[in-house]
């Protein structure tokens, strides 16, 4: 299907189901429970002719027929703010880039450039373990800015972190996001000890990468990253080194950015639409999302060969999508952001998550005083995917969550056209693949 | 595929599909947080045939059948699987205040219990599907509970390797595993078999501490302006006077067993909003 096919057959028509005419036959997803059925043609035609029709009472009658009328598994109330249980430290709200369209306005989110003390980091790390009870995890991520600006805190809250779970029993893992550009092979042996995930920011291959990632003196940083990260693609057993670009009009040749990324040994590709910039710079229009479209599912049917033949093809946006389409995840959030996960400043600052460093949009209280619940319940009832619009008229709703809350408070929605593209056609590789190779989904 | 099919592929629509064969009340939805043995369906029998050749007791770890190669298996007493202990020391007080000591008594000389299955056949499952395991029984018929012996080997006890049943089936198209319990665990109708029967028992039988209590108790209850009520038990079989007659099997105020294996349907009244639904009232002239 093209882009403009897949434009098309996503465009929402009722909240509750879908439909989707696939290789592998007719298809209904029911958006409550994100549960998906193989049809007969005739259902399929009768639950069309329902969901179109203005009398809502048809289509739920369909439904209670065909004994699909669970009581729905989201309802309309915010859960009550859980346990962090995921911190990301911007260790240093300073960058030695100057990408253009960076949401942290090159590393130091508009204020003063600056690193996180030891003391802070380690009271985060504190907090992190105090209410984790025995059988719970934690996430700790470094984030930016460049994170490795500040390299001795980096490894400092990664050696505290280990401690405090050696003496409590609570496993911990480790992420990182870097611009790659200081990446030592003694940085490598670290994350490889500690099984860190290390995401290394790249836009595209040579040229295009060094036009939206320059030094600050216009020097590209293509060439650098590469050589930098080569030790650890090499040395990755436990660690896992991926890529993560984000995509601009001017970078939207995702095949073989892929392929290049592929080849040169990455874990895992992942890409994501440059929505929101604080300057404006490099976002995503409608005509540049059908292109990005186009490419994505030009990706993905190179994923789908591979599988095919057996192989592994680190494509992440649809290896993430068919692992979730197969669980049914449904959820009213995009991600843990102001829940289970927050963001803590250089100061010690509590916010949503690492975009919101210093933004009071999603400031959570700090450190001192514990993260703030009545802000976090409020951002959750406010969040909650049934009180965004036109979300709660979508059927995507459940599996896209509404979007990144700081794309949306920033420019709002203007890739759902896209979104839904996409997952329509990652529910249709579901059920191709699904019927040919059950063998991927059993793994 | 037929055109009225219906096919749950992904994992959360085969939970919330109702399986080929089963009835409606088998979907989570209509679980009423309790599994023993519930209303939906009686989570025990699915352990009975866990292990190949023997079929257990639901509640009990007691053999009562066996294929025709283990057939000298029927009324031993299952002790182990694996690492598994199937039975547990009772421990208690004797008299109140009294610390805590082994329960023994005559009929349970070792003061042992089977463990519930669901718990202590999970992780067996778990270890072992699909494979052997050596498990402990008694070496002879044992109609009373015995514990597991100090040390083995042991001449009144005896290991027999048995294998251990998946307990989910597997598609027949694509070979994965369902949310559908496998068929050669539980036959046709086993799964409720022992289903509570509350119209005809639990509702008198439970008294208000157990599922049953989510009944009607204390109905018509009207503000005598002194600070107390009046009302009617729900069993009360006539509504005058308004007293709450307490719960007694053998009151014949209320209604007894055998008026509710007679005619339940009949004696037990639909509440709305606390009252005695209208069409009782007006189906009865007498307006009792
Ligand atoms: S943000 Fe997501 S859920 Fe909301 S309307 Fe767009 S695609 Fe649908
Ligand atoms: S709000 Fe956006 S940036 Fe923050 S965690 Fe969620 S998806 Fe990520």
């Amino acid at each position: 299907m093209t882009a403009r096919d897949l434009f098309e057959a996503s465009a929402p028509v009722h909240p509750d189901v879908h439909l989707l005419d696939t290789d592998a036959g007719p298809r209904v997803l029911l958006a409550d429970g994100s549960r998906l059925f193989g049809v007969g043609r005739a259902l399929y035609d009768r639950i069309d002719a329902a969901r179109r029709d203005p009398d809502p009472e048809v289509l739920d009658a369909v439904l209670a027929d065909l004994g699909l009328d669970a009581p729905r598994r989201i309802d309309d109330l915010a859960p009550d703010p859980p346990p962090v249980r995921a911190l990301s430290l911007a260790v240093a709200q300073k960058c030695n880039l100057g990408c253009t369209y960076c949401y942290a306005q090159q590393g130091d989110f508009g204020g003063p450039a600056k690193n996180m003390p030891e003391r802070t980091a380690f009271t985060a790390v504190d907090a992190l373990f105090r209410d984790a009870a025995p059988g719970e995890r934690v996430n700790l991520a470094f984030l930016g800015g460049e994170p490795l600006i500040n390299r001795p805190v980096v490894r400092a809250a990664t050696d505290h972190a280990v401690t405090v779970s050696r003496r409590t029993g609570i496993p911990v893992t480790f992420s990182i996001t870097t611009n790659g550009t200081l990446l030592t092979p003694e940085d490598g042996e670290f994350f490889e000890a500690h099984g860190f995930a290390v995401t290394v920011s790249l836009d595209g291959v040579g040229a295009r990468h060094d036009l939206l990632r320059p030094h600050r003196d216009g020097r590209g940083s293509y060439q650098r990253v590469m050589d930098r990260v080569a030790p650890l693609l090499a040395m990755q057993r436990r660690m896992q080194v991926s890529a993560r670009v984000t995509v601009t009009p001017l970078n939207l040749d995702l095949p073989r950015t892929l392929e290049e990324f592929t080849a040169a040994g990455f874990h895992g590709v992942g890409f994501s639409p440059m929505l929101s910039s604080p300057t404006g710079h490099g976002e995503m229009a409608l005509p540049d999302l059908e292109v990005m479209l186009e490419q994505m599912t030009a990706c993905g049917e190179e994923f789908v060969r591979r599988v095919l033949a057996g192989r592994r093809y680190p494509f992440t946006n649809l290896v993430t999508a068919l692992r979730e389409i197969h669980r049914g995840t449904h959820r009213p959030y995009p991600c843990g952001a102001g829940a289970g996960y927050l963001g803590v400043s250089a100061d010690g600052e509590l916010s949503a998550c690492h975009r919101f460093v210093g933004d009071a949009d999603g400031a959570m209280g700090d450190l001192a005083t514990d993260p703030d619940d009545a802000k976090r319940a409020r951002w959750l009832t406010d969040r909650h995917v049934h009180r965004q619009e036109p979300c709660s008229g979508c059927w995507a709703r459940y599996l896209c969550g509404g979007g990144c809350h700081h794309e949306v408070i920033r420019r709002g929605r203007p890739a759902c056209a896209y979104i839904r593209g996409w997952l329509h056609h990652c529910l249709s590789v579901y059920s191709r693949l699904l019927a040919a190779r059950p063998d991927y989904f059993a793994a | 595929m037929s055109d009225d099919r219906i096919d749950p592929l992904n994992l959360t629509a085969q939970l919330n599909h109702t399986a080929a064969g089963n009835p409606p009340s088998t979907l989570p939805e209509s679980a009423i947080s309790n599994a023993y043995p519930g209303l939906e369906f009686d989570i025990r029998t699915i352990w009975r045939r866990l292990l190949v050749g023997i079929e257990l007791h639901e509640a009990d770890n007691y053999v009562v059948d066996a294929q025709p190669e283990h057939q000298g298996l029927i009324g031993r007493r299952l002790i182990s699987v694996g690492d598994h202990d199937v039975i547990g020391p009772v421990v208690g007080p004797t008299r109140p205040g009294a610390g805590s000591a082994p329960l023994t008594s005559a009929g349970n000389p070792d003061g042992v219990m089977m463990l519930e299955w669901s718990n202590s056949l999970a992780d067996v499952l778990a270890d072992h599907v699909g494979r052997t395991v050596p498990c402990l029984f008694t070496a002879d018929a044992a109609p009373n509970p015995v514990g597991k012996p100090a040390q083995l080997p042991d001449p009144r006890f005896q290991v027999v390797e048995l294998e251990v049943r998946p307990l989910f089936a597997r598609s027949a198209a694509t070979g994965e595993r369902l949310a559908v319990i496998a068929e050669d665990v539980a036959g046709p109708g086993e799964l409720t078999s022992g289903l509570c029967s509350p119209w005809q028992n639990d509702y008198r039988e439970c008294a208000c501490y157990y599922w049953a209590a989510s009944r009607p108790d204390y109905v018509n209850v009207e503000d005598t302006g002194a600070g107390t009520t009046t009302g009617n038990h729900w069993f009360a079989k006539d509504r005058e006077p308004r007293e709450y007659v307490l719960d007694n099997r053998d009151d014949s105020r209320l209604v007894s067993y055998d008026d509710l294996f007679r005619d339940w349907q009949g004696e037990l009244r639909f509440i709305v909003g606390g009252d005695d639904a209208p069409e009782h009232l007006e189906a009865d002239p007498e307006g009792r």
